[in-house]
């Protein structure tokens, strides 16, 4: 493993906006920023997980980390190598060391093909194994991720929805990844088989060493995979920290509209005070000041020029907060 | 007090050409006027189902083979489609998960709400609007006027569903079945919708039969609880005794698996062994026995027990642990 302080992943001021219909227009095109000025560094064998509600842009973040968009402005560095501006040739020998899982398990593996043939493929083409050492390999794999070695002969959709994810994970595996992207890998999921699912990356981190990059929206989950949290809102990162210290102090008021909103497995959570956010997120070409400024309960003036910029929480330099308006004052 | 929705030994089966395919059995359960009465479970656990039938809105090869669901003491399976469609909307009233599929895409939300107010109510078009106006301004919409001339795809999930609620809201039923209602909304959006929902239930009195798999929204919105697993009732209890107490394994492990946003991150997430069995319509007994951590070769024929007034629980080792305390 590397040290602690050269980063694996290093994303700088990303941001990516795609043209959208202006409403009540047919020809004006207005600009939906999905990201903005996005930056974070990942190291060897953490966890940074983001959390965000729909259209937050951190599926967006995702995509550009893998190279599968390419961004309007900002760098993504992996290791010493600058990928954003790769072309996809000079990108494909980097991309066994970074791997993606998404949400949708039935439609990310090819239904016409056998497990072993999913499995075996990509090895191959990456020349990770030779021919013959591929079976043994394919069983190791499957015996990691917790399905029986026998069952390497079957079609994807005679699997259910969890024993699905763990092939997508053993297929992320088989390229010995530094990092893998796991985009909602348990929404879709039942509870029980969340936690199977959950407990399983966290096992298999432990084992290789391998970083996670987890995007998801259930609190809970993000929170229980995670080392470090960045909390997303329309295009920007407004928080991120330690996952312990931004769920138990959180610095934007944000991210305690989000924790409060969460609904605990506690009966008499139900009357705890909380922020309770009205409206939804809107649509408005704001590049200046917060981004949560009008839906928030502490919103005043100088919200409109300040707020995008993210700043250390007295007390915790590591834990980055973009709402400057006095958070020590309102003991948020 | 007397119920107002009980269904009694409930079993649906699906039939495919002659095979016949159980999805549940001997689901029992009832609903008070006023109450919120959650029906939780995992994917394919019978609750949807359960849900479906009350309406007698199961698809072609959908039947309920056994059991009765009486509505204020009528038998609504023995209803005529005609009978029943006097209670559909105006009694019983359901919204749904989907919440695009739920309205159609071609028409104004006026043009919808005021359809449903015409046709249950009777109202004059002007009436149905301004009752339509009335009532999407009590689900919270600020701007009702305008909301009624856009359709459904220009507005919000959370906004589409609130649409929804109106509309069920239309003529006061008594009885409001919410499929997964917050399911596809973003958690800041669902707990306005659950909200608002609550907030209905304390207005107009009505009863709300919630169908959820998030415990999350249980612990927010129930009074009483209904666990399903494998298209059977396991527990049955106030929402404070299932949380605090659970006594069914089922239950218990349930609980646990939800990783909790103030969980301590260094503690393993206890899950459940394995998954839902295939097969289970053909199982005797204790269809979680394969999973359950005490199963053991008792649990062949499940039993209900009462462990505290109002809490029911379907276990065989919990009845044998009674009955070994009370011979000693």
């Amino acid at each position: 493993m590397q040290s602690k302080h050269t980063p694996i992943l290093t994303v700088r001021q990303l941001s990516k906006s795609y043209p959208e219909p202006e409403k009540n227009s047919l020809f004006r095109r207005g600009m939906n920023h999905a990201v903005q000025n996005v930056s974070f560094d990942l190291y060897s064998g953490e966890t940074l997980g983001i959390v965000g509600e729909s259209g937050c842009g951190k599926s967006t973040v995702a995509r550009l980390v893998m190279g599968l968009e390419t961004p309007d402005a900002g760098s993504v560095v992996f290791h010493d190598t600058r990928i954003d501006q790769l072309p996809e040739r000079s990108l494909r020998p980097l991309r066994p060391r970074f791997q993606m899982v998404f949400q949708d398990s039935g439609s990310s593996l090819n239904s016409r093909k056998r497990v072993v043939d999913i499995l075996r493929e990509p090895m191959l083409y990456h020349r990770i194994v030779t021919k013959d050492k591929a079976e043994a390999r394919i069983d190791e794999l499957l015996d990691m991720v917790g399905l029986s070695p026998s069952t390497k002969q079957r079609y994807p959709h005679e699997f259910s929805g969890g024993q699905r994810q763990r092939i997508c994970i053993a297929k992320a595996l088989s390229l010995d990844p530094e990092l893998i992207i796991l985009d909602e890998p348990v929404s879709a999921l039942d509870v029980s088989v969340q936690a199977q699912i959950l407990n399983l990356l966290r096992d298999l981190q432990e084992k290789l060493g391998v970083a996670y990059l987890f995007i998801g929206h259930g609190l809970g989950a993000v929170h229980y995979i995670s080392h470090r949290i960045a909390v997303m809102y329309r295009g920007r990162i407004v928080e991120m920290g330690d996952s312990e210290e931004v769920f138990r102090h959180p610095a934007h008021p944000y991210t305690r509209a989000l924790l409060d909103a969460a609904p605990l497995a506690d009966y008499d959570a139900r009357e705890r005070e909380r922020i309770v956010l009205r409206g939804e997120i809107g649509h408005t070409d704001w590049t200046e000041g917060c981004a949560f400024r009008s839906r928030c309960p502490y919103a005043s003036e100088e919200c409109t020029c300040i707020g995008s910029a993210m700043t250390s929480v007295p007390g915790a330099p590591e834990h980055l907060s973009a709402c400057m308006a006095g958070t020590q004052e309102r003991g948020v | 007090m007397k119920p107002l929705l009980e269904v009694k030994n409930l079993e649906v089966s699906f039939f495919q050409g002659k095979r016949q395919t159980r999805c549940t059995d001997r689901v029992s359960f009832d609903v008070k006027p006023g109450e919120i009465l959650c029906l939780v479970g995992e994917s394919g656990c019978g609750k949807s189902i359960t849900a479906l039938s009350i309406l007698g809105l199961l698809s072609r090869a959908g039947r309920v083979t056994k059991g009765e669901i009486l509505y204020q003491g009528r038998d609504l399976l023995k209803l005529r489609e005609k009978e029943l469609d006097a209670i559909r909307g105006r009694e019983i009233a359901m919204i749904f998960q989907d919440i695009m599929y739920s309205l159609n895409p071609v028409f104004t939300i006026g043009n919808q709400m005021t359809e449903v107010i015409r046709r249950h109510l009777h109202y004059k078009q002007k009436d149905a609007e301004a009752l339509s106006v009335e009532l999407l301004q009590k689900t919270g919409i600020t701007q009702p006027e305008t909301v009624m001339r856009k359709f459904p795809h220009q507005l919000s999930g959370g906004m589409r569903q609130r649409v929804m609620i109106a509309m069920a809201l239309a003529c006061k039923p008594k009885l409001l079945i919410a499929d997964e209602p917050t399911t596809a909304l973003d958690v800041t959006i669902q707990l306005q919708i659950m909200q608002l929902l609550k907030q209905l239930r304390d207005e107009t009195g009505m009863a709300i039969l919630l169908i959820t798999h998030d415990i999350g929204v249980v612990a927010e919105m129930a009074d009483r609880v209904v666990v399903m697993y494998a298209g059977q009732c396991v527990e049955k209890a106030e929402a404070r005794q299932l949380l605090e107490s659970p006594a069914h394994p089922y239950t218990q492990a349930l609980l646990k698996a939800v990783p909790g946003i103030h969980d301590d991150r260094s503690q393993r997430l206890a899950s459940i062994p394995g998954t839902v069995p295939e097969e289970y319509q053909s199982m005797t007994g204790c269809r979680f026995a394969p999973r359950c951590p005490h199963g053991n070769v008792c649990c062949r024929n499940a039993q209900r027990v009462e462990i505290e007034p109002g809490h029911e629980v379907e276990c065989c080792a919990i009845l044998m642990r009674r009955q070994t305390n009370d011979a000693e």
